[in-house]
């Protein structure tokens, strides 16, 4: 239970001293916005004839006719209740469209992560029980390749055999097929509310069209994992515990998974939430592929018409769950290591 | 914690789902009742009035709402398009012009009802035509090309008659109210959700739709899709009875790739945006229907500032006429799938038509640009930089890189700059960009009005900045000139004056190459340049 407390603790102190930085963000973003060449209002009046009258109504509806400090300060207020803005774009309001789409981003990335896991663990560990041998060399040309091929390339290979060549996938648009009705909304994630709905039919249709961005993503990842697991499996392997474990003739399986994985598996985890971080903005690629409604692409739509709010409002997201994966990894640490809590 | 029970839920689930066998399609018989549109664009209002709305909105708009009256069809080289000449009505049953042009009366449907059901009346149609000329949103801008400005031009004579009133005979007035804007809206159910602050209910409108259109909205889901369901009692269309199909889903799809691959495994029925090269092997496959219409209402250019050195020099801007490899360009930009308008042949030196946009006589011929160069003081050649907007480099790219080697060959030295939409457009509106191509689009393409809208004025759709008195009266005068003969004179007129100013150089019209499966018939090029969904139906 101390151990527990300890890491409670801990987390709370973190999340504190991260909000200076989450407000640094803000405000920098706001700034980096409003600096970029290119006004908005001119991008968004391009009806066929609009002219400087539309220009100036649609900058007052942005509040982009006041000066920039008047500007943050709104901006600030309004965050403070809980306002993100509107989307020009959408037309909605951010926090209704981040709201709706992060899910869709989590949900692809958490399938994708695991995936990756799933594969890298497994061939960190293999390649480190045998370094140097056929095997080291296949998990490394696998990574390579992996690393190699833009998601979008392997994105758009993906489609073209599974779904334009043999047929097996569904097409690739989107959650889920355009016939199938939505499960009643509890979690945001489509897999979680048709299990809820008990749909299993519209479970399968939502995992079908899952598969191929979550494996074009995890291709993506596997390296670093695989890597970061083999070198830390080797040292782990060479130390002394080791060692002592075989020689006193416990079973492989006892030696491989419980003594040398578990020490090794802090830094992959250190590095899987670093990866998950990157993966859930560094998505958009996949989400254009797969026309999937995350909150990468809709963020790269805002940035290139210049919408300001929606940007502004993936910006401290992402800065909030970067926070937040580093928490949950500050936990899992406590979980792997009993050590880093104590301390 | 949250990590490891999702992962074991998920892998336990992953084993039930292998025992699973693919659900077969239980909706095999509405899918041929079902339209499934796919677009690189997405809806982003119900209300196509709203500042920012995007073209798919407009297209969804013509299809939620009825207006007047509407366009007719014509066909063109064998393939349909909207016909600005022949206006019918939808809303209305008839109309009248009065021999003086200054009064139009239109007489209601008396069968016209909206989609909760309650008649269509004269007082609706006022207070939406009061709207689009009162309420701070799109449609004032438009209709005021057609002297609609205010709404004392709009009189309700009884419930069923409208009469509007002209300051002056304009031509554009009638077909204005067939255009996407001046839609007519269930006044009572928008006066019911309108407020102090916002009495024409634009709020709520951009969320609902309160129309009496073809089809009403399912779903809407804002830069996703938007799954639409067929009136019943719809009987506005050409043959007196509903829309062909009873559902139509309009899905966001942004990648072009997908969209193709889409269209040729037969999930989606029709597309409008595809990439030229994909187009092109998907008719050299022969599988689908390929719809291709030059879009008569639009025109890419290559533009220059007029009021900035070296382009204020009309030497410079035919020297660059004559250098650009036109055929190169349209061949590597559009794989050819357009209407050129270059490389005409004028016997006499003067304009065959009065219509513009039309072919003018300039192809690529590097010594007479050398001469023009040579009269413009700059025999050595300048440097310049040529922009583009990055939403257009699929086929601005490969045109960009044509236009450098062919200008170096007569010393100009071209930077190519690549500009973010949003960037290109505030600098075009700022009059800061020497040299780049652009495109327009008019939705009512009349010689006048390209002339009026886009070579006069400091403002952002006079891309080449040109300021020419004469220009301008000419176009002005033409705009109300009743004499067909005359009007052509003067289209003449200004078409040689553009040929010998060369203010911008037209290049030509793309084609709207709309790909569909073989079963879907109908499909009309528009206005909007969108579909419109009424048009099309399945054999």
């Amino acid at each position: 239970m101390t151990g527990l407390g300890a890491t409670m603790v801990r987390a709370g102190r973190r999340l504190l001293s991260s909000l200076p930085a989450l407000f640094g963000v803000l405000v920098f973003t706001f700034l980096l916005m409003r600096v970029l060449p290119g006004d908005p209002a001119v991008f968004f009046a391009s009806g066929p004839n609009a002219g400087k009258e539309e220009i100036e109504q649609i900058r007052k509806q942005m509040g982009l006719n006041k000066s920039v400090p008047e500007q943050l300060v709104f901006y600030l207020s309004d965050i403070g209740h809980g306002n993100l803005g509107r989307s020009m774009m959408t037309g909605q309001p951010v926090l209704k469209d981040l709201r709706e789409r992060l899910p869709a981003s989590l949900e692809l990335t958490f399938a994708a992560l695991l995936l990756a896991l799933i594969a890298a663990v497994p061939l960190g560990v293999v390649a480190a029980l045998r370094p140097g041998s056929i095997v080291d060399h296949g998990v490394r040309l696998f990574c390579a390749l992996g690393v190699c091929v833009p998601t979008f390339v392997s994105g758009l290979l993906l489609i073209y055999v599974f779904y334009y060549l043999l047929g097996l996938a569904p097409d690739p648009t989107g959650r889920i097929d355009v016939f199938t009705s939505l499960p009643p909304q509890h979690t945001g994630f489509l897999l979680i509310d048709f299990l809820l709905a008990g749909d299993f039919e519209g479970w399968w249709t939502a995992c079908k069209q899952l598969i191929l961005p979550a494996v074009s993503m995890a291709l993506f990842v596997i390296a670093p994992l695989a890597r970061i697991t083999r070198a830390s499996m080797l040292v782990s392997l060479g130390s002394d515990f080791v060692r002592t474990a075989r020689s006193v003739g416990l079973s492989w399986r006892k030696v491989v998974v419980t003594y040398a994985l578990r020490n090794a598996i802090l830094p992959v985890i250190t590095i899987a939430g670093i990866v998950f971080s990157t993966m859930l903005g560094a998505n958009v690629l996949v989400e254009k592929v797969f026309s999937w409604p995350g909150v990468a692409s809709y963020a790269l739509d805002a940035l290139l018409s210049s919408d300001y709010a929606p940007v502004q409002g993936f910006v401290l997201l992402m800065a909030s769950l970067f926070v937040l994966v580093n928490l949950v990894v500050d936990i899992c640490y406590g979980i792997a290591d009993p050590r880093v809590s104590i301390e | 914690m949250r990590f490891v029970s999702f992962r074991s839920a998920t892998s336990v689930l992953a084993t039930t789902a292998m025992l699973l066998i693919a659900a077969a399609p239980s909706q095999a018989q509405t899918r041929a009742e079902t339209l499934r549109y796919v677009t690189g664009s997405a809806v982003n209002t119900l209300d196509p009035n709203i500042p920012g709305s995007t073209r798919e909105s407009f297209a969804l708009s013509m299809s939620t709402y009825d207006r007047l009256v509407a366009f007719g069809r014509k066909q063109l080289n064998g393939k349909w398009v909207f016909d600005l000449d022949t206006i019918t009505g939808e809303l209305a049953e008839s109309y009248d012009v009065s021999p003086d042009g200054l009064k139009l009366t239109f007489r209601l449907r008396k069968d016209a009802k909206f989609q909760d059901g309650s008649p269509v009346t004269a007082e609706d149609v006022k207070w939406s035509l009061d709207r689009c000329v009162t309420a701070p949103i799109l449609g004032k801008a438009q209709l005021l090309t057609g002297s609609l400005t205010s709404a004392d031009q709009f009189k309700v004579i009884d419930p069923l008659t409208i009469e509007v009133t002209l300051p002056k005979p304009d031509k554009l007035a009638l077909p204005n109210l067939a255009t996407v804007y001046p839609m007519i809206i269930n006044s009572k159910v928008a006066k019911a959700h309108a407020t102090p602050d916002d009495p024409w209910a634009t709020a709520w409108l951009k969320e609902h739709t309160a129309g009496s259109g073809a089809y009403v909205v399912e779903t809407f889901k804002p830069g996703e899709q938007v799954i639409l369901k067929r009136d019943e009692s719809w009987n506005r269309g050409s043959a007196n009875k509903p829309a062909f199909f009873k559902r139509v889903i309009v899905q966001s799809v942004p990648e072009p790739a997908t969209r193709a691959n889409l269209v040729e495994r037969g999930d989606a029925d029709l597309v409008v945006d595809l990439q030229a090269s994909d187009v092109q092997s998907l008719e050299a496959k022969g599988k689908l229907k390929v719809v291709s219409t030059p879009q008569y209402n639009a025109i890419t250019y290559v533009s220059m500032n007029n009021q900035m050195p070296p382009f204020d020099n009309v030497n410079v801007r035919r020297a660059i006429a004559y250098a650009l490899p036109y055929d190169d360009m349209f061949k590597a930009a559009l794989f050819g799938r357009g209407a050129p308008l270059f490389g005409a042949t004028w016997p006499d030196g003067k304009p065959l038509t009065g219509i513009y946009p039309f072919q003018q006589p300039v192809k690529m011929d590097l010594d007479k640009a050398r001469e023009y160069l040579k009269a413009a003081g700059l025999p050595e050649g300048f440097s310049t930089t040529f922009s583009f907007n990055v939403g257009q480099s699929s086929t601005a790219e490969p045109m960009a890189a044509l236009v450098k080697e062919s200008l170096a060959k007569i010393g100009i030295k071209v930077d190519i700059q690549k500009l973010p939409d949003a960037q290109m457009s505030t600098q075009i509106n700022e009059k800061k960009l020497a040299f780049f191509t652009e495109g327009i689009v008019a939705w009512l393409p009349s010689t006048d009005y390209f002339y009026r809208n886009f070579y006069t004025g400091n403002q952002r759709w006079n891309y080449s900045s040109i300021n020419n008195p004469d220009l301008a009266t000419i176009a002005q005068e033409a705009r109300f000139e009743p004499d067909k003969a005359k009007y052509e004179a003067a289209g003449r007129k200004l078409n040689a004056m553009h040929f010998d100013l060369m203010p911008q150089i037209m290049l030509w019209q793309p084609n709207q190459d709309a790909v569909m499966a073989p079963s879907i018939e109908g499909y009309t090029y528009e206005f909007h340049r969108q579909v419109d969904y009424r048009d099309v139906s399945r054999k």
